[in-house]
């Protein structure tokens, strides 16, 4: 069904399932770092550097759109290995620091050197696939599949563990032979490729980028929103918090004309206090629980 | 080179470095007391600015009367913040004050921006024009207050803390939370003071934030961000770092403003930069400290 689904859809539903896959690729990349109990507030800074690198690879060689956003994502990943390297040796709030200084800097870097970025104006390039949006739909849905495929990979691999242990407790993590730092710097590039390819597929999908908006904090912030209110450490979390955020936010969006991100905050701090394994935990502990009481009441 | 524009480059650097440590002190004390870093301060501070604003625009309160009134409004919210929220996560992992805190921030925001829009606004007082003239270099008169007050502030923190009995229990919480409870002192209600009275600051830096630069919904993001760079300059939670920080910070933003082309607009991008560097040459903060 997920592939016939743009024949069943009109153009505009299309659009919107587009976006809700792109933002769940944005969530899932953000819990694969989130697994190693490092809090990134920069991802904006990763996604614009995939848009642009993509954008300008087209404007200036015409680099295929395919290859820039692979291109996008390779840059991303490598700004995500320098500043890795710099603060994931100390303790986890330099790096939550460093990522948000990261993104607002870019954005004044852009600013100040429009020759090379097309400053304020932003980047323009001609739409994805000459505009079929079925097209753009496969492309998404196949990187959507991808990052998915991958976190599945971690869950079943070594790598968990030692992504756990590190979450857990990075002093007893190292004792057991586990290098935190190299872990941890892995995580981040895994998480840089697929927020680098999710922004060069912006860039091309939306055909214009200006960095006030790819460099920007609610990227950031919706980046980490989804899988905390989903549920963190899961594939499904992710998925389900960004398809719940998107619904809410369409619908405030035209409801108040500033400032509808308010929802965000509103839920970071609920999640936090109240259901802190998001809605996942929530069904878990609280749905579940109801059902099996009443089956044993029943029989 | 010109020492005249040096000297004054040089004496413009110290005046911002007034406010921005007056902006930091806040964050310094919450996170040398309690031991979070609060993303929301930058909010605490936008709101200060912004009730200073209303004082001044509604009730033509001048901004530098107003700023008791700021920073007692903020020490409630703080309060209210701390009791409703913060109190409880105290316990919790580093990951989820993080989380709860910038929620916090991302709420005041947009509530912002709900309630005022985006907007910049500013205050023009009857002295906002006037500067005063040192023989080779001059200083604008509001930025001069702005300093003398931060100076007093932080004079003032530094009293509470070393000579009243509630700023003693902070400083023995800072120190050993345990111990502290060992020996009878209340930790949770010095950690709503503590809170309170970091608002309080921040609503005080508010209000000199508001006669200096444009008030809108993300200005305390965007001090944020410089108070955060000064946090790792001066190696987190200590107040002399806290100071020396905002010194390295203002000086060399003022230096860059003059020496480099178009150097003010990369104002904004110093502090990422600064951050970097000192990250790179000495992580522990220049002023070195007990906190890896």
């Amino acid at each position: 069904m997920i592939f016939f689904y743009p024949k069943l859809v009109d153009s505009y539903f299309l659009h919107l399932t587009i976006a809700t896959f792109l933002a769940m690729i944005l969530a899932s990349s953000w819990d694969i770092l989130a697994r190693t109990g490092q809090v990134s507030v920069g991802q904006a800074g990763l996604f614009g550097i995939g848009a642009y690198t993509s954008a300008l690879l087209y404007q200036w060689i015409h680099l295929h759109p395919i290859l820039g956003i692979l291109a996008g994502a390779i840059v991303a990943v490598i700004a995500a290995v320098g500043i890795g390297y710099l603060t994931l040796r100390l303790r986890g709030i330099y790096f939550s620091i460093t990522t948000i200084a990261f993104a607002e800097a870019l954005a004044v870097i852009w600013l100040m050197i429009p020759d090379i970025t097309g400053g304020a104006m932003g980047v323009s390039t001609p739409p994805l696939f000459g505009g079929n949006r079925e097209l753009a739909y496969y492309l998404v849905l196949a990187i959507l599949v991808l990052v998915i495929f991958v976190v599945w990979l971690i869950e079943k691999s070594r790598l968990n563990f030692a992504f756990t242990a590190i979450r857990e407790n990075e002093d007893v993590a190292n004792v057991m032979g586990i290098n935190p730092t190299r872990y941890k710097v892995l995580a981040f590039m895994i998480s840089a490729f697929f927020t680098g390819l999710a922004g060069g597929f912006y860039s091309h999908y939306n055909t214009y980028i200006i960095p006030y908006e790819v460099f920007s904090l609610n990227v950031s912030i919706a980046c980490l929103v989804m899988p905390i209110f989903g549920g963190l450490y899961t594939i499904l979390g992710p998925i389900i918090g960004t398809i719940l955020i998107k619904a809410i936010e369409e619908y405030l969006r035209v409801t108040f004309s500033y400032g509808h991100q308010i929802a965000y905050g509103l839920i970071l701090v609920v999640v936090v206090l109240f259901m802190p394994d998001g809605l996942i935990g929530l069904w878990k502990k609280r749905i579940l629980p109801l059902f099996s009481k009443k089956e044993i009441g029943e029989g | 080179m010109d020492w005249a524009s040096l000297l004054q480059s040089l004496a413009n650097g110290i005046l911002i470095a007034g406010l921005y440590a007056a902006v930091t002190l806040g964050l310094t004390l919450v996170l040398g007391v309690m031991g979070i870093v609060n993303f929301a301060h930058g909010e605490l501070i936008m709101l200060g600015a912004y009730s200073s604003f209303w004082l001044f625009a509604l009730l033509g309160i001048d901004p530098l009367l107003s700023l008791a009134m700021s920073g007692v409004i903020l020490f409630f919210i703080g309060m209210g913040i701390y009791q409703f929220t913060i109190r409880r996560i105290m316990k919790d992992p580093p990951l989820n004050q993080l989380l709860l805190t910038l929620g916090i921030s991302i709420f005041f925001q947009n509530l912002a921006m709900i309630l005022w829009k985006t907007d910049s606004r500013t205050i023009m007082t009857a002295y906002s024009g006037m500067s005063l003239d040192l023989g080779i270099i001059h200083f604008g008169l509001t930025r001069l207050i702005t300093f003398l007050i931060s100076v007093v502030l932080t004079v003032l923190l530094v009293i509470f803390l070393s000579k009243t009995k509630p700023g003693r229990a902070m400083r023995a919480v800072s120190e050993n939370n345990t111990a502290s409870w060992l020996i009878g002192i209340n930790v949770e209600r010095t950690y709503l003071l503590a809170f309170g009275v970091a608002a309080a600051l921040a609503g005080a830096a508010g209000a000199l934030v508001s006669t200096v630069m444009y008030t809108f919904p993300m200005v305390g993001f965007k001090l944020s961000l410089k108070a955060f760079c000064i946090l790792v300059i001066g190696g987190l939670g200590n107040i002399p770092g806290t100071l020396f920080g905002s010194l390295i910070l203002g000086i060399t933003e003022s230096f860059v403003g003059t020496y480099v082309p178009e150097g003010s607009g990369w104002a904004e991008g110093i502090s990422f930069i600064l951050l970097i560097v000192i990250l790179i040459i000495k992580p522990t903060g220049l002023a070195g400290t007990r906190r890896e």
